[in-house]
């Protein structure tokens, strides 16, 4: 059962790379096309449930960890952040404002990439 | 295994971090690569395999390379078929990868990429579905 539910945990956890990887792409300024952020905002919809869902469900699996424990709290609170983020950053791209897109995005990027910290990590684990 | 892997020492931390990281960008880099020449810009995906595929693979394997060392798995006799998974879809895939590069780079010289677009396409989806086996094996680690 761990096994599984960690290999689709981080099967979800490389979709929420591919959304990051392609909005890169848009901010670092190289054309794209409405397919492919479509595909990018699907791959953070399936991979953002995927992580948050199966990453509960492991933890709840596992006696070594708790839901209470720091680095799973900062870990949600972390989730919380860049799906807020990424959804503030679809939004303005559908209503065609540019305004902080770019800022946006790396905060983001950088919200996954404290995610994958933590994960690696576990600190107080 | 896995569990084992779940209390592993702090000192590996940093290698499975650069590993995890270089095996995202390249997953990430190669829907990138699909997603444009799957809408005809061949220029834009010949040069993201370029920049951005081929260097993440290179991350991706030296640090796999760094983490087996520190944990001595290549020592094992025999070596743990996770392991073996591992080595063989990164590097078969590293050849898929260059072979599409070559021909993303041809494609992108002629103004329709024909057979050589199809096929960068087909290369590409073959490398994604051996890291989804590599991921399997990784978190499973089967022996």
């Amino acid at each position: 059962m761990y096994d599984t539910l960690l290999f689709l945990h981080l099967i979800a956890a490389f979709l929420l790379a591919v959304t990051v990887v392609m909005y890169s792409a848009v901010a670092l300024g190289a054309a794209t096309t409405g397919r492919a952020m479509f595909v990018a905002d699907r791959c953070w919809d399936v991979g953002g449930l995927g992580t948050i869902v199966l990453g509960v469900w492991l933890v709840l699996n596992l006696d070594q960890y708790d839901i209470t424990d720091g680095w799973i709290i900062g870990a949600i609170v972390l989730w919380f952040v860049a799906t807020g983020l990424g959804q503030t950053v679809q939004r303005r791209l559908a209503a065609g404002e540019t305004t902080a897109i770019a800022t946006l995005h790396w905060l983001r990027t950088l919200t996954v990439l404290g995610l994958l910290v933590l994960m690696v990590w576990k600190p107080g684990a | 295994m896995s569990l084992l892997a779940a209390i592993r020492p702090d000192d590996w931390n940093i290698a499975l971090f650069v590993h995890i990281l270089g095996a995202m960008t390249l997953v990430g880099s190669i829907a990138l690569v699909i997603a444009y020449i799957a809408s005809d810009n061949l220029r834009l995906g010949f040069r993201t395999l370029l920049i951005v595929v081929i260097p993440s693979w290179i991350v991706m394997r030296v640090a796999a390379q760094w983490i087996a060392s520190k944990e001595h798995v290549d020592d094992i006799d025999p070596t743990p078929s996770w392991v073996d998974i591992g080595y063989s879809t990164s590097e078969g895939s590293f050849l898929l990868l260059l072979i599409a590069t070559v021909c993303a780079g041809f494609a992108a010289r002629r103004a329709r990429g024909g057979g050589l677009r199809t096929a960068t396409l087909a290369l590409l989806a073959i490398s994604l579905v051996a890291y989804v086996v590599a991921i399997w094996a990784m978190s499973t680690k089967p022996t």
